[in-house]
């Protein structure tokens, strides 16, 4: 089972020259959107098209008119499932700020149903702003066909906001649960666009649209947006600038001027797909018995002086390379190195070349050579291969040697030496960092900046102790209290209340009363804005963390300390996950006390048990699935799924829901925690060979439920990069 | 006009220097350095900020750069190894690149910055370290080029692609008798493109050829110096 399936990871399939490539070779098939629609979906300005976008492509559209802004983050899930997360303002609606807009999260999808084929036009079906009822919630099914080469055509019957007629908004809704009822309800109006791609970089789109810009609410209220579009004819031009950006101008009903800008990226579309880091050492062959006829013998085994000489020389190798080698065991035949991998985001490409190091250090009459990866002390896997097949090989399709090698949990190996002078190992740093809120849709683009000092300090493989010391420098993310509660005792106490207004941070520290909301939740996120704004130092981070592995796949952590910014304490984690099996599972328990508001040594009052069970499942194409079930910080019992998309290079785009025992209205705005995890390989933007990424978990708000402590050393990111679904993947770049 | 030349390279040290303190100090090498991506791009930054100053110091009036010739000179005179020297166009760069390594008709040959081609008895088979390499190419046309014959076949060559797999491309090829005596010259279509491969072709070996790499980095003109 295990090799059919490695097979077909490594039998990819042709591609267009313009892949690998990378040029803008225009690729006729299939129908790629040529715009960007206000909404952020290849469309027509307002309208959507039946189009899609490359298959993993991410991005966001930006789009600023009198009706709204909007920053669309989308992304191409499937190759014909388009997403796109929406912060909206919406101008032209009073809520109970007063302040003549709101804003509004919301999520689309699209599957294009069909591509173009000759006479047969493409054919997709949308849902727009589909959890709960929203300004922009409408469905519609939409066909695309190419009329000439450079004029394309779509028509449309759309529903809700759409057809011109909104949905009624419940006030009393909190959001975030699908409303499958009203879908395709409520009478259906056609729309039409046409695109002219006039060059290269200019698009020319018309269209025609129902949209009138009006939200309705329950409580009677209704609100037109901006102005009354005074036709249903929306213009734009967009202009497409080198091959990320797309600028464009459009015209709402003739009146109202519309601008957007987008930036796509596409994980295929690497600045250097091959990596800038240097040629690795080549293979070298044995010599004939005859000319080393002691070396072929074995006889050099016996010589003490042997091993520690050939460990020294191929240790030295490996650094040059960017590994540790933190262990080895030498007979006359066989060989095991144990490798930490520090430089590549691919393990093939650290096994790879310690294989061919190991052919230029090791006496010939070695012929087997196991390659242990390892991480924080632990062995995750081993590969098994023959000399002669890395001799035979060398250079040639990565799959060959896939073939000619065998995976398998690490090897229980007697007589392994350790690198002389690698622990106790020492690390300090002292950066700058810069932390960026950006998708808050109350506070806008905020920042800080400062200084940290990091350093770590390992005692032997696997027992680190991490510390970590923040000062800021400046910024505009000041502390400040949570949002204070609409309750008629709040409203008279503080002189205000409800969604806008946030306690101080004096008002909140001089009642401890508040730290539970009045449902009788304790706040364990929605206070983390405490935890910010220090002008003296702070630590973010102070642990001692031990990982272990007791058994063959098992594998163990405990960690003790300032666990994170909010909460300290000791957790404990296990993972059983073999090295060639897709499936792993897990469990954690955290003991943990939430910290002062300083964040130095002091705790505050709560004090929580949290743990949960996990299971992991890593299927065909980067696609991964987790599910964890157990209590979360705030004492809720509930679930939370991850899906997640990675590519052979390290991109990695997710989503998750958590679902508790929490009541929508206990758990406030969004009824149920979900979000978006986004990270990409800097060495894909640089080209140097790096496992340094970026990061960031787009939450929808920062709520209560649902909430996890942030420990860091997870196990399952940990040992996965050298196990079978996580290794193959990348195993092109083993010759790398 | 010397002055305003002086006030620019001040500014280019000081963006420099600037760079640098937004990267960061610490005891550890670049791979665990970790210090996330303003640090990484800063550091990025300041390799090419530094980068560009040094080129523009060593432009400086006293010392031409050698020409191929004296380059490939003085090469012979230090590398007593088999040596090539490499012109890559798609590059703009003519380059010594000397033998590192030989596993039997396989031959790895580098740059002093440890790039490499990989060439098969002067046949390429792959590229490392240029950033769109090639990984490994299986000319089927090989038996046909060293007999000096006209024929068919085909080569596929394999790729990284930017999503981080191997990929191969298939091309058919046809080999002639070029315009020129002793020159082979392959004609490869495919995948929307064509190149044309010339081998200098004498008594099997290849001392001379002109090859093409890939879509990324076009062709490489391979002249060996010292078989």
């Amino acid at each position: 089972m295990r090799r059919s399936r490695l097979t077909r990871q490594l039998m990819a399939t042709t591609l267009p020259l313009a892949l690998i490539a990378g040029a803008g070779i225009a690729v006729a098939d299939p129908m790629l959107g040529r715009t960007m629609s206000s909404y952020g979906l290849p469309g027509g300005i307002d309208t959507p098209t039946a189009e899609t976008l490359p298959d993993g492509s991410l991005g966001a559209t930006v789009s600023l008119s009198d009706y709204a802004r909007r920053g669309n983050i989308f992304f191409q899930a499937l190759p014909g499932l388009t997403t796109v997360l929406r912060y909206g303002r919406v101008d032209g609606i009073e809520d109970f700020r007063r302040e003549g807009f709101i804003s509004d999260r919301s999520l689309d999808l699209r599957y294009q149903i069909v591509d173009e084929d000759g006479w047969r036009p493409a054919v997709a079906v949308g849902l727009q702003d589909f959890l709960g009822t929203g300004v922009y919630s409408g469905e519609y099914i939409v066909a695309t066909r190419n009329v000439t080469p450079t004029v394309r055509a779509s028509v449309g019957l759309g529903w809700g906001t759409l057809a011109g007629r909104p949905r009624v908004i419940d006030v009393t809704d909190q959001g975030g649960t699908p409303n499958v009822d009203q879908w395709f309800s409520g009478g259906a109006k056609p729309f039409a666009s046409v695109s002219w791609q006039v060059n290269d970089r200019l698009n020319l789109t018309a269209e025609y649209s129902n949209d009138i810009y009006v939200a309705r609410y329950s409580d009677g209220n209704e609100y037109q947006q901006g102005d009354e579009p005074s036709s249903k004819l929306n213009l734009g031009a967009s202009y497409r600038i080198g091959r990320n950006y797309e600028a464009g101008i459009y015209t709402i009903g003739g009146k109202t001027i519309g601008a957007q800008f987008t930036i796509a990226l596409n994980p295929r579309d690497a600045a250097f797909p091959s990596g800038l880091e240097r040629a690795p050492a080549p293979v070298r062959p044995r010599v004939s018995p005859t000319q080393d006829p002691e070396g072929w013998s074995g006889s050099w085994s016996q010589d003490p002086t042997a091993q520690p000489a050939i460990q020294k020389a191929l240790g030295d190798a490996m650094a040059k390379e960017g590994q540790r080698l933190e262990s080895m065991a030498l007979t006359a035949t066989r060989a095991e190195v144990r490798l930490r991998n520090q430089r590549y985001i691919n393990q093939a490409e650290a096994v790879g070349r310690t294989a061919r190091l190991m052919t230029r250090a090791l006496p010939p009459s070695v012929e087997t050579f196991v390659i242990t990866s390892t991480t924080d002390g632990m062995a995750t896997s081993s590969v098994t291969m023959r000399r002669s097949d890395v001799e035979r090989l060398e250079n040639t399709e990565a799959g060959q040697i896939a073939a000619a090698s065998t995976l398998s949990d690490a090897a229980q190996t007697a007589g392994l030496v350790p690198t002389p002078d690698l622990y106790p190992r020492f690390r300090w740093s002292v950066r700058p960092y810069l932390d960026i809120g950006i998708f808050s849709a109350e506070d806008g683009l905020t920042h800080e900046v400062g200084a940290e000092a990091r350093a770590s300090y390992e005692i032997v493989p696997g027992l680190i102790a991490t510390g970590a010391l923040r000062q800021r420098a400046f910024g505009d993310i000041g502390q400040r209290g949570p949002g204070i509660p609409d309750t008629a005792a709040n409203c008279e106490e503080f002189g205000r209340c409800g969604r806008g207004e946030y306690f101080s941070p004096e008002e909140y520290e001089a009642r401890p009363g508040l730290e539970t909301t009045p449902e009788g939740v304790p706040r364990v996120r929605s206070d983390t804005r405490m935890y910010t704004g220090n002008s003296s130092p702070v630590i973010p981070e102070a642990t001692l963390a031990w990982y272990a592995k007791p058994s063959e796949a098992v594998y163990t952590r405990v960690t003790v300390g300032l666990l994170e910014r909010a909460y300290g304490g000791v957790s404990a984690e296990a993972l059983w996950k073999p090295a060639t099996s897709p499936l792993g599972f897990g469990a954690e328990i955290n003991r943990v006390r939430k910290r002062d508001f300083d964040q130095l040594f002091d705790f505050r009052d709560y004090e929580v048990t949290t743990g949960h069970v996990s299971a992991y499942y890593e299927f065909q194409q980067g696609f991964t699935a987790q599910l964890d079930v157990g209590q979360y910080l705030a004492g809720d019992v509930g679930a939370t799924v991850t899906l997640a998309r990675e590519f052979a290079n390290g991109w990695r785009v997710g989503a998750y829901a958590t679902k508790t025992d929490l009541s929508a209205e206990e758990f406030g705005e969004g009824s149920f925690d979900k979000g978006v995890t986004l990270s990409i390989p800097l060495g894909w933007a640089t080209g140097q060979a790096s496992r340094d990424r970026v990061s960031t978990n787009i939450r929808s708000l920062s709520r209560d439920g649902g909430s996890r402590v942030n420990v860091n050393g997870r196990l399952y990111d940990r040992v996965r990069d050298s196990h079978t679904v996580d290794l193959y993947e990348g195993w092109g770049r083993f010759w790398r | 006009m010397s002055g305003a030349k002086r006030m620019r390279k001040v500014t280019i040290t000081l963006a420099g220097v600037a760079m640098a303190a937004l990267a960061g100090c610490s005891n550890s090498g670049p791979d665990e350095a970790g210090g996330g991506p303003l640090a990484v791009l800063a550091q990025t930054a300041t390799q090419a900020v530094t980068q560009a100053g040094g080129a523009r110091r060593a432009e400086g009036p006293a010392t031409p750069p050698p020409s191929p010739e004296q380059a490939a000179a003085e090469a012979l005179r230090v590398n007593p190894g088999p040596l090539i020297q490499a012109g890559f166009e798609g590059l703009g760069r003519n380059q010594i690149m000397a033998m590192t390594g030989q596993n039997g008709a396989m031959r790895t040959y580098m740059t002093p910055a440890e790039e490499a081609l990989i060439l098969r008895d002067g046949m390429l088979v792959g590229t490392r370290g240029l950033g769109r390499d090639l990984s490994v190419a299986e000319p089927g046309t090989d038996r046909l080029i060293r007999a000096g014959q006209s024929g068919s076949g085909t080569r596929i060559m394999r790729y990284l692609s930017g999503d981080g797999l191997e990929r191969p491309l298939q091309f058919a090829c046809t080999t002639a008798p070029g315009p020129n005596p002793g020159i082979i010259v392959e004609s490869c279509e495919g995948h929307g493109t064509t190149f044309q491969n010339n081998y200098l072709v004498q008594g099997g070996q290849i001392p001379v050829s002109r090859q093409w790499i890939g879509p990324g980095l076009g062709y490489v003109t391979i002249q060996t110096l010292r078989p």
